[in-house]
């Protein structure tokens, strides 16, 4: 099955990989993996406290170009977000804009697990009591 | 359950190997084809049908893991579509590991040798998780049968699983890059 333009273009040229310091109180971490293989992927927000906008964000994704394609996607959605803003991407949003392939929804599902997972993290460090749960 | 119905055995998550293997060969010999060569259609039919059925109970009830996953399909307990979450962090730092790996960067190799060694005997320790878990569940059939215990072998098998594709992929590539 062939891979949309949009999935070889972030996958070609995937925006914003790299790491931040987990240990800053304003990063945000989420680590999700497939549930038979190796595939993992980590999304970080860092978020302005004062706004409560996400000023940047980065991840390193091991896996197929779909998976590589939804988590860079993501990270480019994610800034200039508010935390709730982003809580509110749905994988659905990722399958469109990517033209997934059914078979390729997972990795749009791991995508939207792994924002919720990073901002939902930020929130316990930053004090906040997160009202929606992980689905991670 | 069929597998164990063709064996004539009461369902359950722990066999005794020789005992398994005795049934097997006796209505293996009972069901053998050629001792209905005679026989009508209809009989013939139902040897090599009864045939193919001890063939598929034997394979999968004599190794311990096959079973349970056997037993627990039946049982409609289906795989958690999430892994296990304490491994994560680790899984990343291998693959970093085998990136480099893959690069040609040698440095990793170590690095990798343990990570690799960690799961083996991580592997060994859901093995004996799993056997634990398993004659706990058959002392709960003596009464009413336990079915949070069920779930809680679902969860080691999903583990199992997972950490053995680890292995794989690692051991895969460890091979692929043989050091001089």
């Amino acid at each position: 099955m062939a891979y949309s333009n949009k999935v070889l273009d972030h996958y070609n040229h995937p925006r914003n990989v790299g790491s931040m310091d987990k240990s800053d109180p304003n990063v945000g971490t989420g680590m999700v993996g497939a549930p038979e293989c190796g595939d993992v992927m980590k999304l970080q927000v860092k978020v302005n406290p004062e706004t409560g906008v996400i000023e940047d964000a980065k991840f390193k994704t091991f896996g197929c170009g779909s998976a590589i394609a939804s988590s860079s996607l993501a990270t480019e959605w994610l800034r200039g977000r508010t935390v709730d803003e982003a809580l509110a991407i749905k994988n659905t949003d990722i399958v469109n804009e990517l033209s997934l392939p059914p078979v390729k929804i997972h990795c749009s599902v791991l995508a939207e697990d792994a924002i919720k997972a990073a901002i939902n993290d930020y929130k316990a460090k930053s004090g906040v009591t997160a009202k929606e749960t992980a689905t991670a | 359950m069929r597998f164990y119905e063709a064996l004539g055995l009461e369902p359950g998550l722990m066999l005794d190997a020789q005992d398994l293997q005795r049934r097997f060969y006796e209505r293996s010999r009972q069901w053998h084809p050629d001792r209905r060569a005679r026989a009508g259609a209809a009989e013939q039919q139902k040897a090599l049908e009864m045939t193919a059925v001890l063939n598929d109970a034997f394979r999968t009830l004599r190794d311990p893991v096959a079973r349970a996953g056997y037993f627990l399909e039946e049982h409609k307990i289906v795989s958690s579509k999430h892994p296990p979450a304490e491994l994560l962090e680790e899984v990343f730092e291998m693959n970093m590991a085998l990136d480099e790996l893959r690069r040609g960067d040698e440095s990793a190799r170590p690095q990798l040798i343990d990570a690799r060694d960690r799961f083996v005997k991580l592997l060994a320790e859901i093995d004996h998780g799993l056997s634990a878990l398993s004659i706990q569940y058959d002392k709960s059939l003596r009464g009413t049968p336990d079915e949070s215990l069920l779930l809680a072998i679902r969860g080691v098998l999903d583990r199992r699983q997972y950490v053995s594709n680890l292995i794989r992929d690692v051991e895969k590539e460890l091979n692929v890059h043989v050091s001089n």
